[in-house]
């Protein structure tokens, strides 16, 4: 009958042993979590238990199936065979020592018996293999392909690298060492005992057959050597957990059980309490803490970072890592605030969320970010160019420093007359904002819209000069008060109107509208100028006289992305067109920011950017063969590309057009 | 030490500029009052010298729209106190005019250094500075871009035309006309202000009757009258030249 006698050859005393080291495991990691966990609630307190059911489906899909890891196809591998690997291993290791020592011992039965024990036997054998594999391929990845994201940029990074290496090194060493030891306990054993049923371990039996030669009682004492160096490994390995990278283990899963669970549009507000902003790291939310202990510093967000990309000083990995080491860093005195983050780093960031979309623990680097921003820009440390365009929001209520009287300028040639909102009412509230309405090189473009929305007879009007800038980049520079300041003037000018829905040209107003200005349950219903003309198109209100036949390419923008999940609607109006789409390879939720979000537009350029973000998006558009015209549906976009268009050299390759003058075009 | 930081409220030039019916004024009914720029670098630099050697810095100026907001923006800045003048100033009040009435006031206030604006764009009379210092019998430097006080004195910056700068020790009490403070205003968050609502009262003070004399009279304002095109002149530097000798012969400067 086949079975296996788990502490075969393992004299009495080591039995024993094995389970007083346990036991001094369990308190060693037990001790170490607790240490973990009283360190992040010193941060503070944020109400996450809402919506369990989503929270769990989170950790069932990402933190077991690891869906988000393997997005990325090398390492999602790598990193899934490792995973499965050990938790298989592990369950068997439980299962055997239940069968021996709990069951058997006690009750007289043991379960791994006949065909579930070669069945049991087989399985791990395979896994373990998987394991191996997986381990391969990350000691060859880590130590020979050396992806640029796995290193470390700066120097102070450097300097602590040096742990991180060791860190990085000791998970793999350790993992290896339990896995070989494991085979190589079960060869021994195999080849001592010779049990009939050994070839459904074909590892182990492929293993045994080099020492059938060396023979007993050499083969006992080197079975018995290499278990107990086996379970020494094993229980250090567990109790470093808590101690080392692996803690992600732990940390990962409640990261994304605690996850943001809000739209991704919806910022967390400023927290209301003496201190306006992150000061120092215990102002940061408890689960702020647990983002920055649960990165895995695969560096994927690095990878995704325009920021980055442009050769600025800003690495959204850099940022997590130095805010993890600095948690614990309690004797060198540094100041988060210049010594740890930098407030360069801090405004670098274009708050696109492509690091948050890719991150595969759900780490949140945009929340963190900005509100380390609002500690700066309470105290007033923005640049020039920042403080005047924050000075004319709270004054003119645009960034472009206008007067109000100005803001519908661009309507006056349009007949019939555009309607007043405030005067009469209408069906749709068209929220034009401020690039669509004050930017010269896009009042053009605005006008066209208003023609489109004329021709497909829909009744709309707009707030002529009670409108202002939403705030949707005012928020996420971190001047939560003049948000605030914003949403009270532009509510009050349209709590007064009657309408039935809001349409907006520019994504930015759409997420903040969309998402943050029903915060005190004044839902409205917000579509973006592209869903509108989707929905038009369907229903055939908006027809085409001509067919376009260019073949062009699109630039999903941010807020309309990433942060609203529109992908589809644009696209299907671009097809509507009678245009052949060609998609880039940085597009849908990858898409490359053009790098005016968060308020960038309105900052002096930083000195060390190499790439603008813009340029690399254009030469990328121009890259694709046979496409004329980038296509995008935000007026930031439209301006920075344009511009980018220029500087790049790349006017006669590529032109930028909004999708409204395409639709124009073809009515 | 006792601060004193003078401001006004010049007209907003975002807005198009109307002169009234009379020819006379500006047409206020599409006024929008900003605080004068040079004025802002005077409270800038009042906060600055306060958190530096330590002082009590009051800012000070007219009732009129927008006070409030410059106001409670200096006392979110670090001003102890912050005073609106009260009184009628619409179209009456001159420099002359609002210096005297302001310097007793400043007695009051027992103020060891006054500062405002260098200029506005409002100064039809003269400048602020001058006259106040003038009224309360005290030394003014104006284009001051730079204090720092020592023992009982400032020493004061000034920078002048061709690169070079001064700096002049200047016994208190004084007036000084900044130009710009060491370092741009700074940017005070909106919270910052709002908190400022909260905590900080406006003390409101009457202004003495206004005494227009000696400010000066407007006859006429009006904008600037577009000259004569000007006309391109082509072909080579002799034809050139020999076209500017008929022109300056034409006009009679030949
Ligand atoms: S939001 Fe975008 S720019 Fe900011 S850190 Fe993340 S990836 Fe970089
Ligand atoms: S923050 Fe997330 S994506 Fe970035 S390095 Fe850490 S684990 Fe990877």
């Amino acid at each position: 009958m086949p079975f296996r006698e788990t502490f075969w050859n393992i004299p009495h005393w080591a039995e024993i042993g094995q389970y007083v080291l346990g036991l001094l495991t369990i308190l060693v990691f037990a001790y170490g979590v607790f240490r973990r966990v009283k360190r992040w609630r010193m941060g503070k307190p944020e109400k996450r238990l809402d919506r369990i059911g989503e929270r769990l489906w989170s950790v069932l899909v990402d933190a077991f199936g690891q869906v988000r890891t393997a997005q990325d196809a090398y390492a999602g591998i790598m990193h899934l065979t490792i995973f499965w690997g050990m938790v298989a291993l592990f369950i068997g290791t439980a299962l055997a020592t239940v069968d021996w020592d709990v069951t058997h011992l006690f009750f007289g039965f043991q379960f791994l018996i006949n065909g579930a024990y070669i069945l049991y036997e087989l399985i791990l054998d395979i896994f373990g293999v998987l394991l191996l594999i997986g381990l391969g391929m990350a000691v060859y990845r880590r130590y020979f392909i050396r992806p640029s994201r796995l290193q470390s940029a700066t120097a102070w990074q450097k300097a602590l690298t040096q742990n991180f290496d060791r860190d990085d090194a000791y998970a793999l060493v350790m993992l290896t060492l339990i896995t070989l030891s494991g085979y190589f306990v079960e060869g021994l054993r195999i080849a001592v005992s010779k049990p009939e049923w050994a070839p459904w371990s074909p590892v182990g039996n492929a293993l045994a057959s080099w020492f059938i030669a060396t023979g007993d009682p050499t083969n006992r004492t080197l079975h018995l050597t290499l278990w107990t160096i086996h379970i020494l490994v094993a229980f250090v390995l567990i109790a470093s957990i808590p101690f080392t990278k692996l803690f992600h283990i732990l940390a990962a899963p409640l990261n994304i059980f605690f996850c943001t669970i809000q739209p991704a549009g919806t910022l967390i507000a400023a927290r209301n309490d003496d201190q306006i902003g992150v000061k120092e790291w215990r102002d940061f939310s408890w689960k702020q803490l647990l983002d920055f202990e649960a990165c895995v510093r695969c560096g994927r967000c690095q990878d995704n970072c325009p920021a980055f990309a442009s050769g600025a000083s800003l690495s959204p990995r850099n940022l997590i890592i130095s805010l993890k080491t600095h948690l614990w860093d309690t004797s060198s005195g540094h100041k988060l605030h210049g010594d740890v983050i930098s407030s360069k780093e801090l405004w670098a960031c274009t708050s696109c969320r492509a690091c948050v979309q890719v991150c595969p623990v759900y780490v949140d680097h945009l929340a963190s970010i900005i509100d380390m921003r609002r500690y700066l820009v309470n105290e007033g440390e923005v640049d020039a160019l920042l403080q005047k365009t924050l000075a004319n929001l709270g004054r003119y209520g645009n960034s472009f420093g206008q007067s109000e009287r100005m803001r519908a300028k661009w309507t006056q040639p349009i007949q019939p007359v555009i309607k007043d909102a405030r005067k009469e009412a209408v069906e749709y509230l068209w929220f034009v904002g401020d690039y669509a309405s004050y930017h010269v090189m896009f009042s053009d473009i605005t006008r066209k819209t208003a023609q489109v929305f004329q021709k497909a007879d829909l009744n709309f009007g707009i707030l002529y000069d009670a409108e202002r800038n939403t705030g949707n980049d005012v928020r996420r520079v971190g001047e939560e008060g003049l948000f605030e300041s914003l949403v009270e003037k532009n509510t009050a000018a349209m709590d007064k109107c009657k309408y039935n829905a809001i349409i907006t040209t520019d994504p930015h107003s759409y997420n903040t509208l969309k998402n943050e200005y029903s915060a005190n349950g004044n839902h409205r219903l917000v579509f973006h100028y592209t869903e509108l003309l989707d929905q038009l198109i369907a229903s055939g209100k908006l027809q085409f006289n001509r067919k376009l036949d260019y073949r062009v390419t699109y630039h999903d923008p941010c807020y309309l992305g990433r942060y609203n999940g529109i992908y589809d609607a644009p696209r299907r109006v671009i097809r509507a067109l009678g245009c052949d789409l060609i998609e880039m390879p940085r597009h849908g939720d990858r898409a490359f920011c053009c790098g005016a979000g968060g308020g960038k537009i309105w900052m002096e350029e930083q000195p060390d950017v190499k790439e603008r973000p813009a340029e690399s998006r254009v030469r990328e558009a121009a890259g694709m063969s046979g496409v004329s015209t980038l296509v995008t549906t935000c007026p930031k976009d439209l301006v920075m590309f344009r511009d980018a268009v220029k500087t790049a050299g790349l006017e006669e390759k590529i032109l930028v057009k909004d999708l409204i003058e395409l639709v124009h075009e073809a009515l | 030490m006792n601060i004193v930081a003078l401001f006004k409220l010049v007209p907003d030039l975002v807005e198009e500029l109307e002169i009234d019916q009379n020819g006379t004024a500006l047409n206020t009914d599409f006024l929008r009052l900003i605080i004068n720029e040079f004025d802002d670098h005077a409270i800038e630099q009042a906060i600055l010298l306060k958190e530096r050697s330590g002082a009590r810095v009051s800012v000070l100026g007219p009732d009129i729209e927008g006070a409030d907001d410059v106001l409670y923006t200096a006392a979110s800045k670090g001003a102890d106190q912050v005073i609106k003048l009260t009184g009628d100033f619409q179209g009456k009040a001159n420099n002359h005019a609002m210096a005297r009435a302001v310097a007793s006031t400043l007695k009051e206030l027992q103020a060891d250094l006054i500062l405002t604006g260098v200029q506005a764009n409002t100064d039809l009379d003269g400048s602020m500075g001058a006259l106040l210092a003038e009224y309360l019998d005290m030394p003014y430097v104006g284009y001051v871009s730079g204090v720092n006080t020592v023992d009982g004195k400032v020493v004061a910056r000034k920078e002048y035309p061709g690169g070079l700068v001064a700096e002049m020790e200047i016994k208190l009490p004084a007036v000084l006309g900044i130009q710009a403070a060491e370092q741009p205003p700074r940017y005070v968050a909106v919270s910052k202000v709002r908190q400022a609502m909260k905590t900080a009262t406006i003390e409101e003070r009457p202004l003495a009757e206004a005494d227009l004399s000696g400010g000066s009279t407007i006859h006429r304002m009006f904008k600037p009258e577009a000259g004569t095109r000007a006309e391109m002149i082509e072909g080579s530097a002799d034809e050139v030249a020999a076209r500017l000798v008929g022109i300056f012969k034409e006009i009679g400067v030949l």
